[in-house]
């Protein structure tokens, strides 16, 4: 066993807290649901990247290469300026939905190069301009492109020309559990002498100044010793946390409380607020900082001179416990051990025959994934109250969104699709980080579908919360998948599945597949709808609004996702049925639930039924209220994604239970058409295995002629969302003197539709 | 205070008089001024038209002080 995973090991057996640090902080927390306290729910705009330097947050704290405790108490993240910047660079910089011509976009350089997943060892790299950064230029050039054009990126700008910049690369390495080293190394890439102002900065989130009462944590200076300053962090909350800092760098102290001059136009308590060190660094405002040495923000100020070419090492230690020789000779070897772990451990994981090429890539995508890792902070109820929308108020204001969530607390660390663009959990896209945490951290992977189904996040009416712009959307259920794939993973690695882990998320997702059933299957008839469902699923309405034409649809992509998830509840339910009879029930109820979906999407109503034979593809299906009804004949993703229901069964369980084999058996027989357009399951495969699948091997052979047709899906770059047949045929429909047209468009969409950062 | 009565409470800025606005239960006006215990130094204003003020968060009270 390596050591990263007997630390794994000791954290899930033995509590052994070697996950309460890690690189919780988000990337943004400005721009978000959570912050936006607008009437009209636009969070863009409401607390901009301006206003973040200077305005304390609700929710959440944002950082560089930042890392927090679990509970995101304390945190710590780079500050940096390069003498030229307008701003000191405490967070990174994009643009906002609305200003890039291709929606939100962070515009900087940064890669997460290493993490284990317990972050006993992490590395993480940022290219910072020597140049002013041109912040101005960035957001005009991409506010005058179009959505025909290609971004405008930072590299464009010039500013990394004649390679003029830093690569500052931060090192973490637990000593133990809460005793971090920091290692942060700049290196001058350019061909001149160049001076960096570094400021490891130290704070504690705003917690004591939305709620009465509550006690003020505190950072102050400690005694200076030879060749180190250190600072204590004290809270209620927690054990105290010291901070070392090697060599002598000025220590400045203010409060994370916002600068409400600045923000609000009314004067200020104190001077000393969350943007006093950019005043102080800046703008020469020496009264900017608390000379008392105390607050709730502080850093350690460094001026750096690094030779062309050369390299400038500076190192810190976050510690609970007093260090009396911080940076002895034991720090260069744990740090070295660290990363040899990290070595060990991923030489592990990494199937053996991949290149040394492909196994940096697997490694670093795997760094990638766990430095993605976010405290999510969001009380729903809290929220809905501090903005006049309290949903016991019969005088409460309608709040723009996520007005029937307030059941919701959400406190957690969660895996964010990315800290930056998208800084709040999106519930499907989580079921699939799983799968590739799990490889590396089965408990964490666990963890995360466990607290999707949990009574803080799960609707009462069983619905999963999709994503914070809208809770109640609709996304692909593949929960369940993720689930049996997750405990499979895990048996194969450990040798045992989580069996009660398992029984405990199958209830879960009962309630969820009936919110499905009774909310999604409008007629009964096991026909779906859904609206968007997350992917690039081109339609030519949007789906999640009202239709032009009234009445609604039924949807291939919903139905064929209804489909997947009876089959991983019938797996599910098998593999319990293994270890506790009970389950042999549900096995059979979800086979049988399987079969009336899958049978419905090929023929239900001859004419009008989502499967064309004409054209070989399954298309969505438009009921207008009159009762009359149309496929609507664009070929994209959702018309593929039936191919996804199918999944092969080993039979193992109908040997355990012999009586089930019999009551399929009579099932199948008494409903035959139920198999008729259909793969029939009662056939036999390799090694005795059945399928389930929609597809039957005629229309299989007639959707893979169109998948694997250049002139339709297959692309140089994988598949398409959309078939390029649309490019000379856009699907043209028209209702009420509206005509309404999907036309092929390599790349990204001309669509404003989904908000402009989708297909 | 209770919950029905605290959301009645509005927060604004009037950033053309650099102060806090607080428009109490009973609907009444009341000026804050900067610094701390801004709630008990309180004075009643007259607000005729509310477009004037910005809404601001309703977590912004315990950092007024409003009870």
């Amino acid at each position: 066993m390596s050591a990263e995973h007997r630390r794994l090991e000791e954290a899930r057996q033995q509590n052994i807290p070697w996950k309460k640090w890690g690189p919780y902080l988000s990337e943004r927390q400005w721009g978000t649901v959570r912050e936006d306290f607008s009437d009209n729910g636009d969070a863009w705009n409401y607390f901009t990247h301006d206003q973040a330097r200077s305005r304390a947050y609700r929710w959440g704290e944002d950082g560089l290469a930042g890392i927090s405790d679990d509970q995101q108490l304390l945190c710590f993240a780079l500050a940096l300026w390069n003498g030229q910047d307008p701003i000191l660079k405490e967070r990174l910089f994009g643009l906002a939905n609305s200003e890039g011509n291709h929606g939100e976009d962070v515009k900087e350089y940064y890669f997460y190069l290493d993490s284990t997943p317990t972050h006993s060892y992490m590395k993480w790299l940022y290219k910072y301009p020597q140049r002013a950064y041109p912040y101005g230029d960035i957001v005009e050039t991409n506010r005058r492109r179009n959505r025909t054009e290609p971004e405008y990126e930072l590299l464009d700008t010039g500013v990394f020309a004649d390679s003029r910049y830093f690569d500052v690369i931060v090192e973490y390495a637990k000593a133990s559990p809460e005793d971090l080293l920091i290692q942060v190394t700049i290196a001058n890439r350019g061909p001149e002498a160049a001076e960096l102002h570094v400021l490891p900065t130290l704070w504690f989130r705003n917690v004591w100044s939305w709620e009465s009462g509550a006690v003020k944590p505190q950072l102050r200076a400690e005694p200076a010793s030879a060749g180190i300053q250190a600072m204590r962090a004290t809270a209620p909350e927690h054990n105290d946390v010291l901070l070392y800092c090697e060599g002598q760098p000025t220590l400045l102290f203010t409060e994370n409380e916002t600068n409400t001059q600045r923000t609000f136009g009314v004067p200020n308590r104190s001077p000393y607020v969350k943007d006093s060190f950019n005043d102080w660094l800046l703008h020469g405002q020496k009264e900017r900082v608390n000379p008392a040495l105390e607050g709730t923000k502080a850093a350690a100020y460094y001026r750096v001179q690094v030779p062309a070419g050369g390299s400038q090492v500076l190192r810190l230690r976050l510690a609970t416990k007093a260090q009396a020789k911080p940076f002895d000779a034991s720090y260069a070897s744990t740090l070295k051990a660290r990363l040899a772990e990290a070595d060990e451990f991923y030489g592990s994981v990494i199937p053996k025959a991949l290149s040394p090429d492909e196994a940096n890539i697997m490694r670093q995508a795997l760094a990638g994934m766990l430095w993605t890792k976010q405290f999510y902070h969001y009380d729903v109820d809290k929220w809905l109250e501090e903005r006049g929308c309290d949903p016991f108020n019969p005088q409460r204001k309608q709040a723009p969104r996520n007005d029937l969530w307030h059941h919701m607390y959400n406190g957690d660390i969660i895996s964010m699709p990315d800290k930056w663009e998208y800084p709040w959990y999106a519930a499907w896209d989580l079921a699939f980080h799983v799968i590739a945490l799990t490889l590396v951290d089965p408990d964490f992977g666990k963890e995360q579908l466990r607290l999707m189904l949990r009574e803080r996040y799960l609707h009462p009416n069983g619905q999963i919360p999709a994503y914070e712009w809208n809770f109640g959307d609709v996304n692909p259920p593949v929960h369940a998948w993720s689930t049996i794939f997750t405990y499979r993973l895990e048996k194969m690695n450990r040798g045992a599945g989580d069996v009660p882990w398992l029984k405990s998320s199958f209830q879960k997702l009962l309630l969820n597949f009936t919110w499905w059933v009774n909310r999604k299957d409008r007629t009964g008839r096991n026909a779906f709808e859904g609206g968007f469902l997350g992917l690039d699923n081109i339609g030519v309405f949007d789906r999640s609004s009202p239709l032009p034409t009234g009445g609604y649809l039924e949807q291939a992509d919903g139905t064929a996702w209804m489909c997947l998830f009876s089959q991983n509840m019938l797996e599910i339910a098998a593999e319990l049925a293994l270890h506790d009879p009970e389950y042999a029930e549900m096995a059979l109820k979800f086979l049988e639930h399987y079969l009336w979906i899958a049978s419905s999407m090929t023929h239900l109503g001859s004419d009008s039924g989502m499967w064309d034979e004409e054209d070989g593809f399954f298309y969505d299906v438009l009921r207008l209220p009159d009762g009359r009804a149309q496929r609507l004949k664009v070929r994209s993703m959702v018309g593929l994604l039936p191919f996804c229901a199918a999944t092969s069964f080993d039979g193992i369980v109908l040997e355990k239970y012999p009586e089930m084999r019999l009551r399929i058996r009579r099932f199948l027989v008494k409903r035959p058409e139920m198999r008729q357009n259909i793969h029939d399951p009662a056939l036999q495969g390799v090694a005795g295995r059945r399928l389930a699948s929609i597809l039957d091997e005629h229309k299989l052979r007639r959707v893979l002629a169109r998948l694997l047709d250049e002139r339709e899906f297959l692309s140089p770059y994988g598949i398409r969302s959309l078939s390029r047949a649309h490019a000379e045929q856009p699907y043209v429909f028209k209702a009420g003197g509206q005509e309404y047209r999907v036309g092929y468009v390599p790349a990204e969409s001309d669509s404003g539709m989904f908000g402009g950062n989708s297909n | 205070m209770d919950r029905v009565l605290q959301v009645r409470i509005a927060i604004y800025v009037d950033r053309q008089r650099g102060q806090w606005v607080v428009r109490d239960g009973d609907g009444r006006f009341w000026a804050l001024p900067a610094g701390d215990d801004a709630w008990q130094r309180r004075q009643p204003c007259d607000v005729r038209d509310e477009d004037g003020l910005e809404p601001v968060p309703g977590h912004y009270r315990s950092l007024l002080g409003i009870p």
